[in-house]
Protein backbone atom coordinates (compact mmCIF):
# COMPACT_ATOMS: atom_id res chain seq x y z
CA UNK A 1 0.00 0.00 0.00
CA UNK A 2 2.90 2.32 1.00
CA UNK A 3 4.84 1.67 -2.30
CA UNK A 4 1.45 2.52 -4.46
CA UNK A 5 0.69 5.83 -2.90
CA UNK A 6 4.69 6.44 -4.47
CA UNK A 7 2.83 6.17 -7.50
CA UNK A 8 -0.20 8.28 -6.71
CA UNK A 9 1.88 11.13 -5.04
CA UNK A 10 3.95 10.97 -8.39
CA UNK A 11 0.60 11.35 -10.71
CA UNK A 12 -1.51 13.44 -8.82
CA UNK A 13 1.38 15.81 -7.41
CA UNK A 14 3.44 15.62 -10.17
CA UNK A 15 0.70 14.59 -13.50
CA UNK A 16 -1.64 17.25 -12.30
CA UNK A 17 0.00 20.28 -11.49
CA UNK A 18 -0.45 23.82 -12.40
CA UNK A 19 1.13 22.71 -15.95
CA UNK A 20 -1.00 20.15 -17.21
CA UNK A 21 -4.59 22.11 -15.57
CA UNK A 22 -3.63 25.48 -17.43
CA UNK A 23 -2.48 23.24 -20.94
CA UNK A 24 -5.79 20.97 -20.84
CA UNK A 25 -8.11 23.91 -19.97
CA UNK A 26 -6.37 25.80 -23.11
CA UNK A 27 -6.85 23.13 -25.28
CA UNK A 28 -10.29 22.78 -24.20
CA UNK A 29 -11.03 25.87 -24.23
CA UNK A 30 -9.46 26.43 -27.83
CA UNK A 31 -9.82 23.21 -29.51
CA UNK A 32 -12.55 21.13 -27.74
CA UNK A 33 -11.21 18.13 -27.60
CA UNK A 34 -9.32 18.06 -30.57
CA UNK A 35 -5.85 17.57 -28.42
CA UNK A 36 -6.78 14.89 -26.13
CA UNK A 37 -4.41 12.63 -28.22
CA UNK A 38 -0.88 14.72 -26.78
CA UNK A 39 -2.18 13.90 -23.38
CA UNK A 40 -2.79 10.21 -23.92
CA UNK A 41 0.64 10.17 -26.35
CA UNK A 42 2.43 12.10 -23.36
CA UNK A 43 0.93 9.97 -20.47
CA UNK A 44 1.90 6.63 -22.52
CA UNK A 45 5.67 8.05 -22.65
CA UNK A 46 5.15 9.01 -19.35
CA UNK A 47 4.25 5.49 -17.78
CA UNK A 48 7.33 4.02 -19.84
CA UNK A 49 9.59 6.21 -18.51
CA UNK A 50 8.70 6.25 -14.86
CA UNK A 51 8.76 2.13 -15.11
CA UNK A 52 12.29 2.63 -16.42
CA UNK A 53 12.83 4.91 -13.83
CA UNK A 54 11.95 2.34 -10.75
CA UNK A 55 13.48 -0.31 -12.62
CA UNK A 56 16.46 1.28 -12.82
CA UNK A 57 16.70 1.72 -8.92
CA UNK A 58 15.61 -1.53 -8.14
CA UNK A 59 17.90 -3.82 -10.23
CA UNK A 60 20.93 -1.23 -10.20
CA UNK A 61 20.40 0.21 -7.01
CA UNK A 62 21.23 3.56 -8.57
CA UNK A 63 18.99 6.91 -9.15
CA UNK A 64 19.09 8.19 -12.99
CA UNK A 65 21.31 10.87 -11.69
CA UNK A 66 23.85 8.29 -9.78
CA UNK A 67 24.05 6.54 -12.86
CA UNK A 68 24.17 9.53 -15.24
CA UNK A 69 27.08 10.97 -13.59
CA UNK A 70 29.36 8.22 -13.15
CA UNK A 71 28.29 6.34 -16.84
CA UNK A 72 28.76 9.72 -18.85
CA UNK A 73 31.13 11.37 -16.42
CA UNK A 74 31.29 14.62 -14.96
CA UNK A 75 31.15 17.07 -18.19
CA UNK A 76 28.33 15.61 -19.91
CA UNK A 77 26.54 15.45 -16.01
CA UNK A 78 26.81 18.77 -15.41
CA UNK A 79 25.37 20.08 -18.86
CA UNK A 80 21.95 18.10 -17.72
CA UNK A 81 22.58 19.35 -14.69
CA UNK A 82 22.19 22.74 -15.70
CA UNK A 83 19.84 22.31 -18.72
CA UNK A 84 17.43 20.18 -16.59
CA UNK A 85 17.74 22.22 -12.90
CA UNK A 86 17.04 25.55 -14.71
CA UNK A 87 13.60 24.34 -15.79
CA UNK A 88 12.37 22.73 -12.79
CA UNK A 89 13.32 25.89 -11.15
CA UNK A 90 10.82 27.69 -13.56
CA UNK A 91 8.41 24.82 -12.65
CA UNK A 92 8.87 25.39 -9.32
CA UNK A 93 8.15 29.20 -9.65
CA UNK A 94 4.79 28.24 -11.53
CA UNK A 95 4.14 25.58 -9.17
CA UNK A 96 4.19 28.43 -5.96
CA UNK A 97 2.70 30.60 -7.79
CA UNK A 98 0.01 28.15 -8.52
CA UNK A 99 -0.60 27.47 -4.73
CA UNK A 100 -0.76 31.86 -4.56
CA UNK A 101 -3.55 31.91 -7.02
CA UNK A 102 -5.48 29.19 -5.46
CA UNK A 103 -5.30 31.44 -2.49
CA UNK A 104 -5.78 34.38 -4.00
CA UNK A 105 -8.73 33.19 -5.70
CA UNK A 106 -10.31 32.06 -2.36
CA UNK A 107 -9.04 34.76 0.24
CA UNK A 108 -8.81 37.80 -2.49
CA UNK A 109 -5.39 38.82 -1.28
CA UNK A 110 -3.35 38.88 -3.88
CA UNK A 111 -0.32 36.11 -5.25
CA UNK A 112 2.37 37.98 -4.44
CA UNK A 113 1.41 38.54 -1.00
CA UNK A 114 1.50 34.74 -0.44
CA UNK A 115 4.73 34.19 -2.26
CA UNK A 116 6.68 34.06 1.25
CA UNK A 117 4.03 32.12 3.20
CA UNK A 118 3.74 29.89 0.60
CA UNK A 119 7.46 29.17 0.24
CA UNK A 120 8.17 28.93 3.96
CA UNK A 121 5.38 25.82 3.89
CA UNK A 122 6.91 24.35 1.47
CA UNK A 123 9.91 24.79 3.03
CA UNK A 124 9.00 23.22 6.74
CA UNK A 125 7.35 20.96 5.47
CA UNK A 126 10.46 19.16 3.58
CA UNK A 127 12.61 20.69 6.91
CA UNK A 128 10.46 18.69 9.56
CA UNK A 129 9.15 15.99 7.39
CA UNK A 130 9.61 12.76 6.41
CA UNK A 131 9.75 10.95 3.26
CA UNK A 132 6.78 9.17 3.66
CA UNK A 133 5.05 11.94 4.95
CA UNK A 134 5.04 13.89 2.17
CA UNK A 135 4.45 10.88 0.11
CA UNK A 136 1.26 9.99 1.95
CA UNK A 137 0.15 13.78 2.80
CA UNK A 138 0.52 14.65 -0.80
CA UNK A 139 -1.55 11.88 -2.38
CA UNK A 140 -4.26 11.20 -0.21
CA UNK A 141 -4.81 15.58 -0.58
CA UNK A 142 -4.59 15.11 -3.79
CA UNK A 143 -7.20 12.53 -4.09
CA UNK A 144 -9.76 15.69 -4.30
CA UNK A 145 -8.50 16.24 -8.06
CA UNK A 146 -10.99 13.77 -8.86
CA UNK A 147 -13.83 16.30 -8.45
CA UNK A 148 -12.78 17.12 -12.21
CA UNK A 149 -13.69 13.53 -12.95
CA UNK A 150 -16.53 13.84 -11.51
CA UNK A 151 -17.32 16.90 -13.41
CA UNK A 152 -16.45 15.57 -16.48
CA UNK A 153 -19.04 13.03 -16.01
CA UNK A 154 -21.82 15.15 -14.85
CA UNK A 155 -21.39 17.35 -17.95
CA UNK A 156 -22.36 14.31 -20.22
CA UNK A 157 -20.19 14.78 -22.77
CA UNK A 158 -20.36 13.12 -26.48
CA UNK A 159 -18.24 10.51 -25.82
CA UNK A 160 -17.69 9.94 -29.84
CA UNK A 161 -15.96 13.31 -30.12
CA UNK A 162 -14.25 12.43 -27.05
CA UNK A 163 -12.65 9.06 -28.70
CA UNK A 164 -12.10 11.08 -31.85
CA UNK A 165 -10.22 13.53 -30.22
CA UNK A 166 -7.52 10.54 -29.13
CA UNK A 167 -6.21 10.38 -32.95
CA UNK A 168 -3.91 13.48 -34.12
CA UNK A 169 -5.99 15.52 -36.47
CA UNK A 170 -4.28 18.94 -38.19
CA UNK A 171 -6.18 22.10 -37.25
CA UNK A 172 -8.52 23.90 -39.25
CA UNK A 173 -7.29 27.51 -38.24
CA UNK A 174 -4.52 28.82 -35.30
CA UNK A 175 -2.25 26.42 -36.72
CA UNK A 176 0.60 27.81 -34.71
CA UNK A 177 -1.54 27.81 -31.68
CA UNK A 178 -2.44 24.25 -32.09
CA UNK A 179 0.93 22.98 -32.36
CA UNK A 180 2.21 25.60 -29.76
CA UNK A 181 -1.06 24.20 -26.92
CA UNK A 182 0.40 20.54 -28.26
CA UNK A 183 3.90 21.15 -26.90
CA UNK A 184 3.27 22.56 -23.79
CA UNK A 185 0.77 19.55 -23.16
CA UNK A 186 3.61 16.84 -24.07
CA UNK A 187 5.76 19.17 -21.50
CA UNK A 188 3.34 19.45 -18.69
CA UNK A 189 2.88 15.28 -19.29
CA UNK A 190 6.57 14.22 -19.52
CA UNK A 191 8.21 16.25 -17.09
CA UNK A 192 11.96 14.66 -16.20
CA UNK A 193 11.71 15.69 -12.70
CA UNK A 194 9.22 12.89 -11.96
CA UNK A 195 11.65 10.64 -12.90
CA UNK A 196 14.28 12.04 -10.77
CA UNK A 197 12.04 12.13 -8.21
CA UNK A 198 10.59 8.54 -8.48
CA UNK A 199 14.16 6.59 -9.09
CA UNK A 200 15.17 8.52 -5.85
CA UNK A 201 11.89 7.06 -4.29
CA UNK A 202 12.42 3.83 -4.77
CA UNK A 203 16.37 3.93 -3.44
CA UNK A 204 14.26 5.96 -0.52
CA UNK A 205 12.16 3.17 0.02
CA UNK A 206 14.98 0.68 -0.36
CA UNK A 207 13.48 -1.24 -3.60
CA UNK A 208 14.91 -4.74 -4.83
CA UNK A 209 14.38 -6.67 -7.84
CA UNK A 210 11.31 -8.55 -6.09
CA UNK A 211 9.66 -4.62 -6.70
CA UNK A 212 9.77 -5.04 -10.40
CA UNK A 213 6.01 -6.10 -10.83
CA UNK A 214 5.08 -3.99 -8.21
CA UNK A 215 6.73 -1.43 -9.98
CA UNK A 216 5.21 -1.85 -12.82
CA UNK A 217 1.60 -1.75 -11.49
CA UNK A 218 2.28 1.82 -9.63
CA UNK A 219 3.66 3.57 -12.71
CA UNK A 220 1.20 2.50 -15.40
CA UNK A 221 -1.87 2.81 -12.53
CA UNK A 222 -0.59 5.96 -10.87
CA UNK A 223 0.52 7.73 -14.41
CA UNK A 224 -2.96 6.93 -16.10
CA UNK A 225 -4.76 8.32 -13.20
CA UNK A 226 -2.92 11.24 -14.03
CA UNK A 227 -2.91 11.06 -17.61
CA UNK A 228 -7.40 10.51 -17.01
CA UNK A 229 -7.85 13.39 -14.69
CA UNK A 230 -5.76 15.73 -17.13
CA UNK A 231 -8.34 14.41 -19.72
CA UNK A 232 -11.01 15.11 -17.29
CA UNK A 233 -9.81 18.95 -17.06
CA UNK A 234 -9.89 19.16 -21.07
CA UNK A 235 -13.11 17.68 -21.12
CA UNK A 236 -14.79 19.69 -18.93
CA UNK A 237 -12.83 23.42 -20.45
CA UNK A 238 -14.20 22.33 -24.00
CA UNK A 239 -17.78 21.56 -22.53
CA UNK A 240 -17.87 24.85 -20.17
CA UNK A 241 -15.39 27.48 -22.40
CA UNK A 242 -15.53 26.43 -25.78
CA UNK A 243 -19.16 27.13 -26.49
CA UNK A 244 -18.51 30.29 -25.28
CA UNK A 245 -15.46 31.22 -27.12
CA UNK A 246 -13.90 31.95 -23.82
CA UNK A 247 -9.62 31.98 -24.92
CA UNK A 248 -8.27 31.37 -21.32
CA UNK A 249 -5.35 33.81 -20.37
CA UNK A 250 -6.17 34.00 -16.62
CA UNK A 251 -6.63 32.06 -13.37
CA UNK A 252 -9.57 33.75 -12.76
CA UNK A 253 -10.89 32.54 -15.97
CA UNK A 254 -10.04 28.89 -15.25
CA UNK A 255 -11.20 28.81 -12.01
CA UNK A 256 -15.05 28.74 -13.10
CA UNK A 257 -13.81 25.56 -14.62
CA UNK A 258 -16.18 23.19 -11.97
CA UNK A 259 -18.81 25.78 -11.20
CA UNK A 260 -21.07 24.77 -13.98
CA UNK A 261 -21.22 20.83 -13.31
CA UNK A 262 -21.08 21.51 -9.28
CA UNK A 263 -22.59 24.55 -8.77
CA UNK A 264 -22.61 24.57 -4.98
CA UNK A 265 -19.09 23.55 -4.64
CA UNK A 266 -17.39 24.02 -7.95
CA UNK A 267 -15.01 27.38 -6.92
CA UNK A 268 -14.10 25.60 -3.61
CA UNK A 269 -13.12 22.30 -5.23
CA UNK A 270 -11.54 23.65 -7.94
CA UNK A 271 -9.25 25.87 -5.66
CA UNK A 272 -8.52 23.18 -3.04
CA UNK A 273 -7.69 20.90 -6.38
CA UNK A 274 -4.94 23.52 -7.37
CA UNK A 275 -3.92 24.06 -4.04
CA UNK A 276 -3.05 20.69 -3.17
CA UNK A 277 -1.99 19.51 -6.73
CA UNK A 278 0.64 22.67 -6.99
CA UNK A 279 1.82 21.66 -3.33
CA UNK A 280 2.59 18.08 -4.20
CA UNK A 281 4.18 19.07 -7.69
CA UNK A 282 6.64 21.68 -5.24
CA UNK A 283 7.71 19.33 -2.68
CA UNK A 284 8.47 16.76 -5.45
CA UNK A 285 10.24 19.39 -7.64
CA UNK A 286 12.10 20.74 -4.68
CA UNK A 287 13.09 17.60 -3.61
CA UNK A 288 13.97 16.80 -7.14
CA UNK A 289 15.97 19.43 -7.48
CA UNK A 290 18.05 18.95 -4.27
CA UNK A 291 18.60 15.08 -5.25
CA UNK A 292 19.99 15.57 -8.19
CA UNK A 293 23.06 17.81 -6.79
CA UNK A 294 23.25 15.60 -3.97
CA UNK A 295 23.67 12.31 -6.26
CA UNK A 296 25.76 14.20 -8.51
CA UNK A 297 28.16 15.25 -6.45
CA UNK A 298 28.05 12.37 -4.15
CA UNK A 299 27.13 14.09 -1.23
CA UNK A 300 25.10 12.86 1.76
CA UNK A 301 21.42 12.97 1.02
CA UNK A 302 17.98 11.52 2.25
CA UNK A 303 14.94 13.33 3.48
CA UNK A 304 14.72 11.20 6.02
CA UNK A 305 17.84 12.57 7.90
CA UNK A 306 18.42 15.45 10.07
CA UNK A 307 18.98 18.73 8.07
CA UNK A 308 22.39 19.21 10.38
CA UNK A 309 23.34 15.30 8.93
CA UNK A 310 22.76 16.03 5.72
CA UNK A 311 23.43 19.89 5.32
CA UNK A 312 24.48 20.49 1.97
CA UNK A 313 21.16 18.82 0.50
CA UNK A 314 19.06 20.60 2.92
CA UNK A 315 20.68 24.13 2.23
CA UNK A 316 20.61 23.29 -1.73
CA UNK A 317 16.24 23.17 -1.33
CA UNK A 318 16.18 26.10 1.14
CA UNK A 319 18.53 28.30 -1.17
CA UNK A 320 15.94 27.06 -4.46
CA UNK A 321 12.87 27.76 -2.41
CA UNK A 322 14.09 31.34 -1.29
CA UNK A 323 15.15 32.06 -5.22
CA UNK A 324 11.72 30.92 -6.65
CA UNK A 325 9.67 33.15 -4.00
CA UNK A 326 11.55 35.95 -5.74
CA UNK A 327 9.52 36.66 -9.34
CA UNK A 328 6.34 35.83 -7.19
CA UNK A 329 6.72 38.56 -4.87
CA UNK A 330 7.47 41.19 -7.97
CA UNK A 331 4.34 39.91 -9.24
CA UNK A 332 5.61 37.89 -12.45
CA UNK A 333 2.47 35.90 -13.76
CA UNK A 334 2.47 32.14 -12.81
CA UNK A 335 0.42 31.51 -15.88
CA UNK A 336 2.67 33.06 -18.56
CA UNK A 337 6.00 31.17 -16.32
CA UNK A 338 3.80 27.79 -16.81
CA UNK A 339 3.50 27.91 -20.51
CA UNK A 340 6.92 29.14 -20.95
CA UNK A 341 8.56 26.63 -18.60
CA UNK A 342 6.29 23.67 -20.38
CA UNK A 343 7.47 24.36 -23.87
CA UNK A 344 10.92 24.74 -22.79
CA UNK A 345 10.29 21.23 -20.89
CA UNK A 346 9.41 19.74 -24.40
CA UNK A 347 12.40 21.31 -26.07
CA UNK A 348 14.98 20.52 -23.46
CA UNK A 349 13.78 16.32 -23.42
CA UNK A 350 15.93 14.74 -25.83
CA UNK A 351 18.82 16.00 -22.93
CA UNK A 352 17.01 14.12 -20.15
CA UNK A 353 15.64 11.18 -22.39
CA UNK A 354 18.54 9.98 -24.61
CA UNK A 355 21.74 9.47 -22.30
CA UNK A 356 18.56 7.91 -19.76
CA UNK A 357 17.82 5.37 -22.79
CA UNK A 358 21.61 4.24 -23.02
CA UNK A 359 21.33 3.82 -19.41
CA UNK A 360 18.77 1.41 -19.41
CA UNK A 361 20.22 -0.44 -22.32
CA UNK A 362 23.64 -1.06 -20.56
CA UNK A 363 23.89 -4.70 -19.14
CA UNK A 364 26.09 -3.02 -16.41
CA UNK A 365 23.38 -1.50 -14.77
CA UNK A 366 20.13 -3.64 -15.62
CA UNK A 367 21.94 -7.11 -16.25
CA UNK A 368 18.87 -8.87 -18.22
CA UNK A 369 16.51 -6.87 -16.90
CA UNK A 370 17.56 -4.15 -20.01
CA UNK A 371 15.31 -1.88 -21.98
CA UNK A 372 13.24 -4.28 -25.03
CA UNK A 373 12.44 -3.09 -28.36
CA UNK A 374 9.09 -1.93 -27.57
CA UNK A 375 10.07 0.60 -24.75
CA UNK A 376 12.84 1.48 -26.64
CA UNK A 377 11.25 2.28 -29.84
CA UNK A 378 8.12 4.29 -27.88
CA UNK A 379 10.07 6.63 -25.76
CA UNK A 380 12.00 7.43 -28.45
CA UNK A 381 9.44 8.89 -30.70
CA UNK A 382 7.34 10.57 -28.75
CA UNK A 383 10.41 12.24 -27.41
CA UNK A 384 11.14 12.71 -30.65
CA UNK A 385 7.85 13.89 -31.99
CA UNK A 386 8.09 16.60 -28.72
CA UNK A 387 11.43 18.06 -29.34
CA UNK A 388 10.39 18.68 -32.99
CA UNK A 389 7.34 20.13 -32.63
CA UNK A 390 9.27 22.59 -30.11
CA UNK A 391 11.73 23.58 -32.29
CA UNK A 392 9.08 24.27 -34.62
CA UNK A 393 6.31 26.32 -32.38
CA UNK A 394 8.21 27.92 -29.85
CA UNK A 395 9.29 30.55 -32.54
CA UNK A 396 6.29 30.64 -34.09
CA UNK A 397 4.27 31.42 -30.88
CA UNK A 398 7.29 34.01 -29.89
CA UNK A 399 6.41 35.73 -33.59
CA UNK A 400 2.86 35.36 -33.32
CA UNK A 401 2.75 36.96 -29.87
CA UNK B 1 39.28 -2.95 -14.35
CA UNK B 2 38.51 0.08 -16.61
CA UNK B 3 39.27 2.71 -14.64
CA UNK B 4 37.15 5.59 -16.56
CA UNK B 5 33.92 2.83 -16.86
CA UNK B 6 34.72 1.23 -12.65
CA UNK B 7 36.39 4.27 -10.73
CA UNK B 8 36.01 7.44 -12.33
CA UNK B 9 33.09 9.80 -10.62
CA UNK B 10 32.30 6.57 -8.72
CA UNK B 11 30.96 7.06 -5.05
CA UNK B 12 32.91 7.02 -2.40
CA UNK B 13 32.17 5.55 1.27
CA UNK B 14 34.27 6.00 4.23
CA UNK B 15 34.82 2.83 6.43
CA UNK B 16 31.21 3.52 8.36
CA UNK B 17 29.72 3.41 5.29
CA UNK B 18 29.42 7.86 5.67
CA UNK B 19 29.25 8.90 1.74
CA UNK B 20 32.17 11.24 1.02
CA UNK B 21 31.81 12.56 -2.41
CA UNK B 22 32.98 11.18 -6.28
CA UNK B 23 36.11 9.77 -7.86
CA UNK B 24 36.59 13.23 -9.05
CA UNK B 25 40.10 12.43 -10.37
CA UNK B 26 42.50 10.21 -10.59
CA UNK B 27 46.22 10.37 -10.24
CA UNK B 28 48.71 8.17 -12.24
CA UNK B 29 52.70 7.31 -11.95
CA UNK B 30 54.30 7.45 -14.97
CA UNK B 31 57.81 5.81 -14.74
CA UNK B 32 60.36 5.94 -17.20
CA UNK B 33 60.91 2.40 -16.65
CA UNK B 34 58.19 0.80 -15.03
CA UNK B 35 54.07 0.34 -15.93
CA UNK B 36 52.09 3.25 -15.25
CA UNK B 37 50.00 2.87 -12.06
CA UNK B 38 47.17 4.69 -10.06
CA UNK B 39 48.75 6.93 -7.01
CA UNK B 40 45.92 8.74 -5.62
CA UNK B 41 41.92 9.84 -5.98
CA UNK B 42 41.33 13.44 -6.27
CA UNK B 43 38.02 14.64 -4.26
CA UNK B 44 36.36 17.83 -4.56
CA UNK B 45 37.92 21.14 -5.05
CA UNK B 46 38.16 22.33 -8.82
CA UNK B 47 39.43 18.78 -10.02
CA UNK B 48 35.68 17.83 -11.28
CA UNK B 49 35.46 21.87 -12.70
CA UNK B 50 38.84 21.67 -14.63
CA UNK B 51 37.42 18.74 -16.54
CA UNK B 52 34.16 20.55 -17.63
CA UNK B 53 36.83 23.66 -18.72
CA UNK B 54 39.85 25.14 -17.62
CA UNK B 55 37.52 28.42 -16.64
CA UNK B 56 35.11 26.28 -14.36
CA UNK B 57 38.49 25.37 -12.57
CA UNK B 58 40.09 28.54 -12.02
CA UNK B 59 36.82 29.70 -11.07
CA UNK B 60 36.05 27.03 -8.59
CA UNK B 61 39.42 28.26 -7.16
CA UNK B 62 38.43 31.62 -7.05
CA UNK B 63 35.15 31.14 -4.78
CA UNK B 64 36.71 29.03 -2.37
CA UNK B 65 39.11 31.36 -1.08
CA UNK B 66 35.94 33.73 -0.49
CA UNK B 67 34.31 31.12 1.49
CA UNK B 68 33.53 28.15 2.97
CA UNK B 69 36.31 26.37 5.03
CA UNK B 70 39.42 26.48 5.45
CA UNK B 71 41.44 23.91 4.08
CA UNK B 72 43.20 24.37 0.60
CA UNK B 73 45.31 21.80 -0.25
CA UNK B 74 43.18 19.22 -2.91
CA UNK B 75 41.48 16.28 -1.22
CA UNK B 76 44.29 13.82 -1.96
CA UNK B 77 43.24 9.83 -0.85
CA UNK B 78 46.01 7.13 -1.44
CA UNK B 79 44.86 4.07 -3.69
CA UNK B 80 46.32 1.63 -1.43
CA UNK B 81 43.26 3.22 0.97
CA UNK B 82 40.95 1.23 -1.70
CA UNK B 83 39.14 -2.01 0.04
CA UNK B 84 36.76 -2.68 -2.58
CA UNK B 85 35.34 -1.43 -5.63
CA UNK B 86 31.84 -2.32 -7.27
CA UNK B 87 28.80 -0.45 -6.64
CA UNK B 88 30.25 2.56 -5.02
CA UNK B 89 34.12 2.45 -3.76
CA UNK B 90 34.65 1.43 -0.26
CA UNK B 91 38.33 3.06 1.21
CA UNK B 92 39.57 2.22 4.34
CA UNK B 93 39.63 5.61 5.54
CA UNK B 94 37.61 8.25 8.35
CA UNK B 95 35.23 10.86 6.15
CA UNK B 96 36.13 13.84 8.37
CA UNK B 97 39.76 13.14 8.59
CA UNK B 98 40.87 13.28 5.25
CA UNK B 99 38.92 16.78 4.35
CA UNK B 100 36.57 14.82 1.85
CA UNK B 101 33.23 16.21 4.05
CA UNK B 102 34.89 20.02 5.17
CA UNK B 103 32.31 21.62 3.23
CA UNK B 104 29.35 19.52 4.76
CA UNK B 105 30.40 20.25 8.43
CA UNK B 106 30.81 24.00 7.41
CA UNK B 107 27.65 24.35 6.12
CA UNK B 108 25.79 21.99 8.92
CA UNK B 109 28.25 24.18 11.35
CA UNK B 110 27.81 27.65 9.93
CA UNK B 111 24.34 27.48 8.58
CA UNK B 112 21.88 24.76 9.41
CA UNK B 113 22.36 23.93 12.97
CA UNK B 114 21.36 27.75 13.69
CA UNK B 115 18.01 27.04 12.30
CA UNK B 116 15.14 25.47 14.70
CA UNK B 117 14.76 21.89 14.49
CA UNK B 118 17.36 21.02 12.14
CA UNK B 119 18.53 18.04 15.00
CA UNK B 120 21.87 17.30 16.13
CA UNK B 121 25.28 16.24 13.40
CA UNK B 122 25.18 12.47 14.71
CA UNK B 123 21.66 11.77 14.79
CA UNK B 124 19.87 9.60 12.57
CA UNK B 125 21.27 7.37 9.73
CA UNK B 126 21.16 7.69 6.06
CA UNK B 127 22.40 6.52 2.41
Amino acid sequence: MLQITLGIITSVGGFLEIGSVTTAVQAGASFQYQLLWAILLGTICLIFLVEMSGRLAAVSKHTIVEATRERFGFPFFFIVLVGMVLVAFLVLVAELGGIGLSLQILTGIGFPWWAIPVSFIVWILMWKGTFSLIENGASLLGLVTLSFAVAAVKLHPEWGGVAHGMLPTFPGDQKAKYWFVAVSILGASISPYLMYFYSSGAIEDEWDESYIPINRFISTFGMSLGGFLSMAVLVVAALVFHPMGIDIQKFEQASLLLTTALPKWGFFLFAMSMLFACLGAALEISLAIAYFFAQGFGWNWSEDLNPARDARFCSTYTIIIMLAAVPLLFGVDPIRVTIMAMALTSATLPLAIVPFLFLMNDPIYLREHRNGWISNTVVAIIVLISFVLAVISIPLEIIGG
Amino acid sequence: MKLVRDVLDKELLDREEEPMGRVDGLLMHVGKNSQPRVTHIDIGGPVPWERVHPFFGRLSRRLAQLWGPKRREQVRIPWSRVETVGRDIKLDVEARETGAIDWEIWIARHIIEHIPGSGHEEAGDGH
